[in-house]
């Protein structure tokens, strides 16, 4: 049920990396593995414990609902379940979600006799994530450093911190990461159209080649990086914006404390020029 | 890790540069201009060749206007610095080319008070317009889709309503993007500090929704790509018109992981909408602000959008109010 | 791996180091302002504050004086603002002022020592306008300093010119050219706006003058409230100062959610707005009517009087001095000194007992 046409022949025993045969069964579409089984116990408490948060709160408003991290006096504790407490359960259900998530990628990667690169790049995305609720809060010193639970929620501390540093944009990871976001969506514009352009040409003319891929680059820019290559360049750039994303948040409070502008005097102050 | 991960090329086979698919007139193939060196560091990657590009009027004539546009920003910024070479290079994050000031309302302001931003974005923006028609013309010129047309043209919108178009409707040109490094970042900031936080736009919300949303895509269909490549994957025209084990693999790949997938095509309508998007929706939300729109966190009150948070100290009372 | 693939993938994580090479070290101190998760919350780093620390350090005070006595208008002669303390306390307040002031120069600072009563020195009558000012800001101002107040020290601390004060720029020399404008902004390595390339003199039309520091709208539809975006640099460019001034990021008077929403604020901005309003009153009724008295050296390049903004008093941190109060050992830079019916300062009650007034 719920199979495609060619699928049959690929569903496959083994490539597990726990429990051997016990999990290794679909379900629809689904395949579930034992770090599905973990997935949806994470998945399905982690929710549960937000609907609980969202219900000792004071609206079912989607956008309004937020479930917020404790005050930075508890520290590293453990905070009273509905003074932050939950937050914390939540977001160790989330940890553990993502991560098995990631590592049934890796289950089916490995049934499926293919690389290992989506679970990798998915990692870098969880790291981001930890980056924002684990790693600057325990370096910080207090797990109320983590951001709500929240879509609205979310915003505000996002702003709020930002502006703890008088003008977010001048850090200089930051414009990194932003930079790497716009390119890589421009990059994703560019591949996306070419492959299109290629198989839906002009009425009445054939599918192209990759051969016409490369001139149509090299005529408008004078280079083509290739059907292997973007795809290379592509998940570079995309992990590439996560990771500088979660080193300039890491570095905001931890290893900087002033406004940002302030940081680039060391520029300024260069001996070269000063 | 002993497994190759097709992360960069090991053996860089070193072969004679392509000239490029023959155009049907035989003087556009003159266009091309010759081509360069193979540089081996991109053979890591990708392809190793440089050139030929295909020169044409209309990509002359943008380079030109580009230069233009271009050097009167750079001999601005020279000035500022007093021609100084090094303070040039040393404050060049802070110069800038601003528009004018509001008191010039849409009207030409003296050369030096934003005539020369105003000169200068409109070098920038007959560039980017003609290199537009250029996308479009080589497209046609090798029988192919004009899907990077189409798409250069959302992001074309983006730049026009920043620009172009709001300022117009608000009837100041100084409402544009000055041309600088910090000083269009001020700019950003100062758009959020004047219409009530731009967080709490919708159209904002989407375009980031898309910005995001194409960085994820392009990880996993750049990361999915290699996974099969040991399939010829990569080979991605081939395995749509002729879908072979790499195109199967990946598919189930993502069907078995989160119950649905895309085809090697049409992931690829995916990724081109999803970055066509992030320009429309955040294009709209900049032309909304100001004209429609005053104060968005206000705007998110009215409808219900903003939460509440307990409030920790006694009431904050204006000073102004009844003064 | 061969080497040059090493060399690529370690690329990120060599320019991450990299900028860290430029930062500060934990551990840090944080303390949370707002409401929990809305990230309202100060960072700040021990070391950096435990550096500048001997910078906010107050003076110890002078020992205490009798109230008692002649009034120092009728032993000195052109006693004008003062006239009405005890000698002692009038003698005492001039040890102090000279400490505060002028500590390697002394009384000849102010004082022709040939005839200390004598007003050729052009610093007495500044000296003696500062005092009227001190009074204003201790009495009038109490809503931006409290009981806490403020004495000569706060902003002169040991020096004749205070470290922290402003001049207005003199117009960019390409100005008037046919290129090159910088529009006020766009400069490298200015104090003044902490770095950035925000509008570099936000003091004058804001801590002079009396323009509209506010930008947002109050309503969310348009109703022809038509501030620019180029004024909200304006304010975003003094918000910068005043962070800097204070030692402190914008969540300290803002939930940057709604800026402008008061409900949304923490009180610390209704002390900040009449920070404002005071300062205005400084620059205006004191330091602007200064100028004629005052010789080149002690102007700006464009002739103009060194004026005060909130880095002066502030220098840096959140209460200036860490919130000591001097003044509580100087009452009578309390409020300007009232005639009494007696020519006393103090209570009846307490001129019989020997007072010991800190």
């Amino acid at each position: 049920m719920a199979m495609l046409s060619f699928e049959r022949k690929y569903r496959v025993r083994g490539g597990t990396l726990l429990g051997g045969d016990l999990f290794d069964f679909w379900v629809g579409p689904f395949y579930v593995g034992f770090f599905g089984i973990t997935t949806i116990f994470f998945a399905v408490v982690g929710t549960a414990l937000l609907l609980y948060g969202a219900a000792l709160g004071n609206t079912w408003n989607l956008w309004q609902i937020s479930v917020a991290p404790p005050d930075l006096k508890y520290g590293l504790g453990l905070a009273p379940l509905k003074e932050g407490g939950l937050w914390q359960l939540i977001t160790v259900c989330a940890i553990g979600a993502f991560g098995s998530w990631a590592l049934r990628e890796v289950e089916i990667s490995r049934k499926l006799g293919i690389g290992f690169h989506v679970p990798v790049a998915f990692s870098v995305a969880i790291f981001a994530y930890v980056t924002l609720v684990v790693i600057r809060p325990v370096l910080l010193g207090a797990w109320g450093h983590g951001f709500p639970y929240g879509i609205l929620s979310h915003l505000d501390w996002v702003s709020n911190v930002g502006y703890q540093y008088l003008h977010f944009h001048y850090n200089p990871a930051h414009m990194i990461a932003v930079s790497l976001f716009f390119t890589t969506t421009f990059a994703l514009a560019l591949h996306g159209s070419l492959i299109l352009s290629s198989t839906n040409p002009a009425p009445g003319e054939t599918v192209k080649t990759p051969e016409h891929e490369d001139t149509f680059f090299r005529d408008i820019i004078g280079y083509s990086v290739g059907t292997l290559g973007i795809h290379r360049l592509g998940l570079f750039l995309a992990l590439s914006a996560g990771f500088f994303s979660a080193v300039c948040i890491v570095i905001s409070g931890p290893f900087w404390t002033r406004g940002w502008p302030e940081w680039w005097g060391w520029w300024l102050r260069l001996p070269i020029w000063s | 890790m002993p497994e190759y991960q097709n992360l960069f090329t090991q053996v860089r086979v070193e072969a004679p540069s392509y000239p490029g698919v023959p155009l049907e007139r035989e003087r556009d193939n003159r266009e091309r201009l010759g081509s360069g060196p193979h540089i081996q560091l991109f053979a890591l990657l990708g392809n190793a060749q440089i050139g030929p590009v295909y020169l044409g009027f209309l990509g002359i004539a943008s380079i030109i206007f580009f230069t233009l546009g271009f050097t009167l920003i750079g001999w601005n910024m020279l000035v500022q610095v007093n021609y100084s070479p090094i303070e040039f290079i040393r404050q060049l994050f802070w110069l800038s080319l601003d528009p004018p000031s509001p008191k010039y309302g849409l009207s030409f302001p003296p050369m030096n008070e934003g005539g020369w931003w105003m000169l200068s974005g409109l070098f920038i923006t007959m560039s980017i317009l003609l290199w537009w028609v250029r996308t479009y013309r080589r497209a046609v010129a090798l029988g192919m889709g004009t899907h990077v047309a189409w798409a250069f043209a959302a992001a074309i919108w983006l730049y026009l309503v920043l620009g172009f178009i709001r300022p117009l409707l608000m009837g100041s040109w100084s409402e544009a993007v000055p041309f600088g490094i910090f000083s269009h970042l001020d700019w950003t900031t100062a758009f959020s500090l004047r219409y009530g936080n731009l967080f709490y736009n919708p159209f904002h919300m989407l375009s980031i929704v898309f910005l995001y949303g194409s960085v994820l895509l392009f990880a996993m269909h750049g990361a999915t790509i290699l996974a099969v490549s040991r399939y010829g994957g990569e080979r991605e025209i081939e395995q749509i018109y002729d879908r072979g084990t790499a195109s199967e693999r990946a598919a189930l790949f993502w069907r078995w992981t989160m119950g649905f997938n895309a085809t090697m095509e049409s992931i690829h309508r995916w990724a081109w909408w999803f970055a066509v998007l992030t320009c429309i929706t955040g294009g709209i939300g900049i032309l909304l602000t100001g004209t429609v729109v005053d104060n968005w966190y206000l705007w998110g009150v009215k409808h219900g959008v903003a939460p509440a948070y307990p409030e920790i100290w006694g009431p904050v009372p204006d000073p102004a109010a009844g003064r | 791996m061969n080497f040059k693939t090493k060399i690529l993938s370690g690329l990120p994580a060599l320019a991450a180091l990299v900028l860290l090479v430029g930062c500060e070290r934990l551990p840090m101190d944080t303390a949370q302002i707002g409401y929990r998760g809305t990230g309202m919350e100060q960072v700040t780093n021990p070391r950096i504050v435990a550096a500048e620390a001997p910078k906010h350090v107050a003076p110890a005070p002078l020992d205490p004086v009798d109230a008692g006595g002649p009034r120092a208008r009728d032993v000195y002669q052109n006693v004008q603002v003062l006239g009405d303390l005890g000698i002692g306390e009038f003698n005492r307040l001039m040890v102090a002022m000279t400490q505060w002031i002028a500590p390697n120069e002394s009384c000849g600072y102010c004082h022709n020592l040939a005839n200390l009563a004598d007003d050729s020195v052009y610093t007495k009558k500044t000296a003696r306008r500062m005092l009227e000012m001190t009074w204003q800001i201790n009495s009038a101002w109490k809503s931006h300093v409290g009981d806490t107040g403020v004495t000569c020290y706060t902003c002169h601390r040991g020096q004749a010119v205070p470290a922290e004060r402003w001049f207005a720029d003199p117009p960019t020399k390409t100005a008037g050219r046919m290129l090159g404008n910088d529009n006020g902004q766009n400069k490298a390595g200015k104090a003044s706006v902490v770095n950035s390339s925000l509008p570099f003199d936000p003091f004058t039309p804001f801590l002079l003058g009396s323009q509209e520091i506010r930008v947002t709208a109050k309503t969310a539809l348009p109703t022809g409230h038509d501030v620019p975006i180029q004024q909200a640099e304006w304010t975003h460019g003094l918000m910068m100062h005043m962070s800097d001034g204070l030692g402190v990021g914008c969540v300290h008077c803002h939930n940057s959610r709604a800026f402008a929403e008061w409900n949304q604020s923490p009180p610390a901005r209704i002390t900040a707005w009449h920070g404002i309003r005071m300062v205005r009153d400084l620059n205006n009724q004191f330091m602007l009517p200064l100028t004629a008295g005052q010789p080149k050296n002690r102007l700006g390049p464009t002739g103009d009087i060194a004026k005060v903004n909130c880095a002066t008093c502030h220098q840096g941190v959140n209460k200036p001095l860490n919130g000591t109060s001097m003044v509580k050992a100087h009452p009578e830079l309390m409020a300007a000194p009232k005639p009494a019916a007696k020519t006393s300062l103090l209570p009846a009650a307490l001129i019989e007992s020997a007072p010991t007034v800190r």
